[in-house]
């Protein structure tokens, strides 16, 4: 009986499976509101404030907000608030780790849409070198220090008030999100101070580039975003673990080759049995592309809930019914 | 009354099929009768060598016929333009005599059989074209006496460094370049829906492999190693429809084999991992005496076999290009050949076959001027030695004159690993 379960999730349609969860949690944050849902302000996902409607919201915003508070006063009383805030957030991270992105992030789920929309017209996405990607993944941990450190400069009076949740304004989520509710207010550019014109803008542009962006190369954004950093220095603790056993790895490249993060170590790393890399988006398609056994696994609570096999993969990869379709 | 005694003089030509088919009927007669409880379904392969290589029976009539000297050439892209690849390596001694004519006195006799198959072009499938990847040093050097012959080949840039980002982009370029090549000589385009089609065959045909692999991981064995030698060499000519037909049925009749309890090894029969130069028909030398000395061949790590079947192609988008990548990332990623650099690979390979098909030893075979294997043989018997399995390293080559050598060798070898195994007990 458990063998048999355990055979049909191995054996998963993973593509059709993450579609349907990836509509169902897009409407649940972009639209959540209008059905009065509310998951609090300290989700591990871009689901923007700004859009009225959202059912839940992103934590880096009230962060930013908290860690801006006088010294004094984060370092006193607030210091609870800080903490509380930042254990609600390891509450719903420790839950999913990164698959937060991979299935429920709404920018996420938008960006695997374009990816659709290209590929229906025919044209191929692009990659990096890896050159290129060494050195653009770790934009997303200057963005990290914009997070965390500019608000604590504001805090200490070294920055003004404009700088307030700075990295909001420059972040592409406040202007892309709102608009599926139908607020295209955000696509402006605020003149009242120079820093604001600055912030806004780079907004603006970040927003526009990220419809081409994500139109050429998959996950785009995913690359720049600090949510994805902060989840990595938590995702120890979470009680899903993606694993790789390298024995058994033959290092021939199918789960790089289908990699959206283009994460090289995914195939070629045998020695690590974590393999889940800061770039993870934890999409499990790796998994199901990898045509041996037990090499590549999502774990919950340390027991295999899904695993790569050589059944799943024919099954994936079309192969099963060749016969079928083909000869007879 | 004069025609009684005319009797017509035999061509070399003719000789020298004469005496390929001697070579290899006597293999085939070796595998058909001296082994306990033969396979019925086997006869397919049987008689389909003895077609090719006795009778010289030509299959693929009418077909663009494409030659390639190693593995890393995609049959996927072959197929999907209508084309039939055959690959060349070759395993005749007769053959190996003419290629000493040819290459250096020790290069090895697998180069050396191939160079003189194609002197003396004596074919039941003759290739049109033959794509040549850059692997060994040999085969390459080889590719340019081959066209010294008449024969059009064409290099395929194969890089020797495996681990890097510039291989995986090189040798992805050099892939495009031999689909956009064999496209203008086949007259056809290569769209979508043909390559879809074939990896999806090639994956079939791999996947009933895998499945004849798994009766091997059991205690007992349905399967010998050199029925499963023969399966996989047929691969290399046979029509790719009339080989899943005949895996199928050999799986069929491995499944009741199992039922009735028809095995093919002893009680105490070493597990052997066969690594190393590959044995391709009919030179069945060592893979014979092993399993002639109540040894059983469960895995193997060479490029007649496991290695061309093992790893598949996986693709995200489906266009032409991203299937072309995903082929050539399979074709270079997850290849164990001896010629890359670093190696690691290949030792981590053979440790994970004796560890999933509980193997008691490894036998490592290298052709006598094979450098790459000779020069790999110290690091992967270290490798072996810390992980405590018994591995024998033998130098061989095609000629039948080392017969005893190397059966009391692999027989002390053999008894080993069962007083090993009695000891365990």
């Amino acid at each position: 009986m458990l063998s048999r379960l355990k055979r049909t999730v191995n054996n998963v349609n993973l593509i059709r499976f993450r579609n349907i969860i990836q509509i169902l949690t897009f409407i649940l944050f972009i639209y959540g509101g209008y059905f009065a849902i509310d998951l609090g302000s300290r989700l591990p996902i871009f689901a923007c404030p700004y859009n009225d409607t959202t059912s839940g919201a992103c934590y880096l915003i009230p962060l930013q907000h908290q860690l801006s508070m006088p010294t004094q006063v984060l370092l006193g009383g607030a210091s609870i608030a800080v903490i509380t805030g930042i254990l609600v957030f390891l509450f719903w991270f420790v839950f999913l780790n990164k698959a937060w992105c991979g299935y429920v992030c709404p920018f996420g789920t938008l960006q695997d849409w374009m990816t659709k929309l290209r590929k229906s017209i025919g044209i191929r996405y692009s990659t990096y070198t890896q050159h290129q990607f060494e050195k653009l993944s770790k934009i997303k941990y200057i963005f990290l220090f914009i997070v965390l450190v500019f608000p604590l400069l504001m805090g200490v009076g070294l920055l003004g008030s404009e700088w307030s949740a700075a990295f909001c304004k420059i972040c592409p989520a406040r202007i892309i999100t709102p608009m599926f509710s139908g607020d295209f207010s955000q696509w402006a550019i605020d003149f009242s101070s120079k820093t604001a014109i600055l912030l806004t803008t780079l907004g603006v542009v970040f927003a526009g580039l990220f419809f081409i962006g994500s139109f050429i190369k998959k996950r785009f954004f995913c690359f720049f975003c600090p949510m994805s950093a902060l989840h990595y220095i938590f995702s120890k603790i979470s009680i899903v673990q993606f694993k790789k056993d390298g024995s058994k790895c033959t290092r021939c490249g199918d789960c790089y080759a289908v990699c959206d993060m283009q994460i090289k170590d995914i195939a070629d790393n045998v020695t690590d049995t974590n393999i889940l890399r800061d770039d993870c988006i934890l999409c499990l398609k790796c998994i199901a592309a990898c045509p041996e056994d037990d090499v590549l696994h999502f774990d919950i609570f340390k027991i295999k809930a899904f695993t790569s096999t050589k059944e799943g993969f024919e099954k994936r990869m079309g192969i099963e019914y060749l016969k079928a379709n083909n000869d007879k | 009354m004069t025609s009684k005694f005319k009797h017509d003089i035999e061509s070399p030509l003719q000789k020298q099929n004469r005496h390929k088919a001697m070579e290899a009927i006597r293999i085939i007669n070796t595998l058909k009768d001296d082994f306990k409880n033969p396979i019925e379904s086997m006869n397919y392969f049987y008689k389909l060598f003895e077609d090719v290589f006795c009778n010289q029976k030509s299959l693929h009539d009418g077909k663009l016929k494409v030659g390639t000297m190693c593995i890393q050439i995609p049959s996927e892209i072959i197929y999907a333009l209508d084309a039939v690849p055959i690959r060349l390596c070759n395993g005749f001694y007769s053959d190996d005599e003419i290629g000493s004519d040819y290459m250096p006195q020790k290069s090895c006799p697998l180069v050396r059989s191939t160079v003189g198959h194609f002197a003396s072009g004596n074919f039941s499938d003759k290739p049109h074209l033959i794509y040549s990847p850059t692997t060994c040093d040999q085969k390459t050097k080889a590719g340019v006496t081959i066209e010294s012959f008449g024969y059009e080949v064409v290099d395929v840039d194969f890089p020797r460094v495996k681990d890097s980002e510039i291989s995986r982009e090189y040798f992805r370029r050099s892939i495009r370049e031999f689909a956009i090549d064999l496209s203008k000589k086949t007259g056809n385009k290569l769209n979508k829906k043909s390559l879809k089609q074939s990896i999806a065959k090639i994956g079939y045909a791999q996947s009933l492999y895998h499945k004849l692999c798994e009766y091997r991981k059991k205690k007992n064995i349905v399967i010998s190693g050199n029925d499963m030698f023969f399966v996989t060499n047929a691969f290399f000519f046979d029509k790719i429809d009339s080989w899943i037909d005949a895996c199928e049925n050999l799986l069929k009749e491995c499944k009741q084999r199992e039922d009735e309890n028809l095995f093919v090894n002893g009680k105490i029969s070493p597990r052997i991992v066969y690594t190393g130069s590959p044995p391709i028909f009919p030179n069945y030398k060592v893979p014979i005496v092993i399993e002639e000395s109540d040894g059983i061949i469960v895995a193997d790590e060479t490029c007649s076999s496991n290695r061309m079947f093992n790893d598949r192609v996986a693709v995200d988008e489906w266009f032409v290009n991203d299937m072309l990548d995903s082929m050539a990332d399979k074709y270079l990623k997850a290849c164990t050949c001896p010629i890359f650099t670093k190696n690691d690979d290949r030792i981590r390979r053979i440790i994970d076959l004796v560890k999933t098909y509980s193997a008691d030893g490894v036998v490592y075979q290298s052709f006598a001027g094979c450098t790459v294997y000779e020069a790999e043989q110290r690091s992967v018997l270290e490798a072996m030695e810390k992980e405590g399995i018994p591995i024998l390293y033998i130098e061989s080559d095609y000629s039948p004159s080392q017969g005893g050598q190397l059966t009391t060798r692999v027989e002390a070898f053999i008894e080993s690993l069962k007083t090993r195994k009695r000891i365990k007990k």
